[in-house]
């Protein structure tokens, strides 16, 4: 068989593939398809769940007002991103600061109850000492249903917080979990722009809550430092 | 050849040519045995995310790569003694960061691969090998997605350039320098790690560490980024960090 042998019938396994600018005309047109999909599921989905963000926005100022802290957790990239809504929401950009904390945030605990009680309990157990009404519970997972996510709504819900949940695909035991108050289902089966979108619908939610606790909005003077202009960026 | 572009973004989404030979470079680099280093100094949980996006793909069978977050309160300082020439930097930070600007500059005089996913005002050409950017219009919070976008496609089109093989050898002329390395002499980047009483300083450079002259330049001190030529240091970039 001739050195060629069959491989113009696998051009792209070939080791000694050169064609550079055909790779990355297919990544550029592959990054723009994505990035398009992207930005479709996002409006698709805030649109669709535009009623029920506002509610949710409601609910949580409601309890920023009456004193709530926030709680945050996920695991792995969602951890990230519930980390990033603590931030957000303690740190804000403009607005009001509220008291939010991440859950993913102390190893030390997070290691302790993982070796002492076991990875499924790593937030119900620190909602048990951290947490009580009037708080909120926020909780991220793309699947609907990482184990120590769904535990921590249970446990949020025996302690009469208020509970916010993402998910994705078709919300796994999120979407059946009688301990959610607010449940936000992005349909998708891609664990990248799940999350994308799922970072619109926080930022959305964050807003919401702004918008309610502003000077003329539904819920003003919350307990929250109100920062200066100048100190917003 | 600069690699950056102030070139508006593609709509909706990134800047894609950018992030396609990103992605490249990236691969490249990882072929060759690269470690990509996270810091996102205001924002730590976006390196985290990159980070476990690399080391934990989310899609079974891709390959795990090494990728670690360099946080902390110096990250600069991390990263100066963890990373090695041929690494990778991958920085999301705006460019008016204080703690940001100084880490892809240093990253290339010891030899790494720099990408810069940010927003805010662009910072200057030549400030990172790739520079990935969200324009400023959006408002700080809502670009926080967006990053989460940039990385997540650098991930996806990294792992697609692993299927294809032949097109991960490296680069033939990789010009990152001030002056292109392979083009003259006329201007490496380099770290000055220790200098003796008569001039002559041991710098940190992408070859490793080198003797270079500092007696054309006063006052040369451990951590000054000099520019150098023919073996000796012309100026000071930047003091020492």
């Amino acid at each position: 068989m001739s050195p060629e042998g069959t491989d113009f019938l696998y051009p792209f396994i070939e080791a000694d593939e050169h064609d550079v600018g055909a790779l990355l005309s297919d990544l550029a047109a592959s990054a723009t398809g994505k990035a398009a999909e992207s930005a479709r599921l996002r409006d698709l989905t805030l649109e669709a769940l535009r009623t029920d963000l506002d509610e949710a926005g409601r609910a949580l100022a409601d309890r920023f007002v009456a004193g709530a802290r926030l709680y945050t957790f996920g695991n792995g990239g969602s951890s990230t991103d519930a980390a990033s809504m603590a931030a957000l929401f303690g740190q804000a950009p403009s607005g009001v600061a509220l008291p939010a904390r991440s859950l993913v945030a102390d190893q030390a605990v997070l290691t302790a109850i993982g070796n002492d009680v076991g990875y499924e309990l790593t937030f119900s157990r620190q909602l048990i000492a951290f947490a009580n009404a009037p708080d909120i519970a926020m909780g991220y997972s793309t699947s609907g249903n990482s184990e120590n996510v769904i535990r921590a709504f249970e446990e949020a819900k025996r302690r009469d917080l208020l509970t916010v949940g993402f998910a994705g695909y078709e919300g796994g035991q999120m979407a059946a979990c009688d301990a959610l108050d607010h449940c936000f289902i992005v349909r998708s089966h891609s664990v990248h722009r799940i999350q994308e979108t799922q970072a619109a619908l926080s930022y959305r939610l964050w807003e919401t809550v702004q918008d309610c606790l502003a000077p003329g909005g539904e819920r003003p003077e919350p307990h929250g430092l109100r920062l200066e202009p100048e100190e917003a960026r | 050849m600069d690699h950056t572009s102030s070139g508006p973004a593609v709509n909706p989404g990134p800047d894609a040519a950018d992030l396609a030979a990103a992605s490249l470079a990236m691969a490249r680099r990882f072929a060759a045995g690269a470690t990509l280093w996270c810091a996102s100094p205001a924002w730590p949980s976006h390196a985290q995310h990159v980070a476990v996006e690399f080391v934990h793909p989310v899609i079974v069978g891709k390959r795990a790569l090494p990728a670690v977050t360099v946080g902390g309160d110096h990250p600069l300082e991390s990263l100066r003694q963890l990373a090695r020439s041929g690494d990778v930097l991958l920085l999301v930070s705006r460019s008016d960061e204080p703690a940001a600007a100084a880490l892809p500059q240093r990253a290339r005089a010891w030899g790494l691969l720099t990408i810069w996913i940010g927003a805010g005002p662009r910072p200057e050409p030549g400030a990172a090998d790739y520079v990935l950017w969200v324009d400023e219009d959006e408002t700080i919070s809502s670009y926080g997605g967006r990053f989460v976008l940039l990385y997540h496609l650098l991930w996806e089109l990294t792992h697609v350039c692993f299927e294809h093989p032949g097109l991960l050898k490296p680069e033939l002329a990789e010009c990152t320098e001030e002056v292109c390395i392979t083009c003259s002499d006329e201007g490496r980047l380099g770290e000055i790690v220790a200098v003796r009483a008569d001039g002559q300083a041991q710098v940190r450079t992408p070859a490793g560490l080198e003797a270079v002259d500092t007696t054309l330049i006063d006052d040369a001190r451990p951590g000054d980024l000099v520019l150098i030529h023919a073996g000796a240091a012309v100026t000071i970039v930047e003091g020492s960090a």
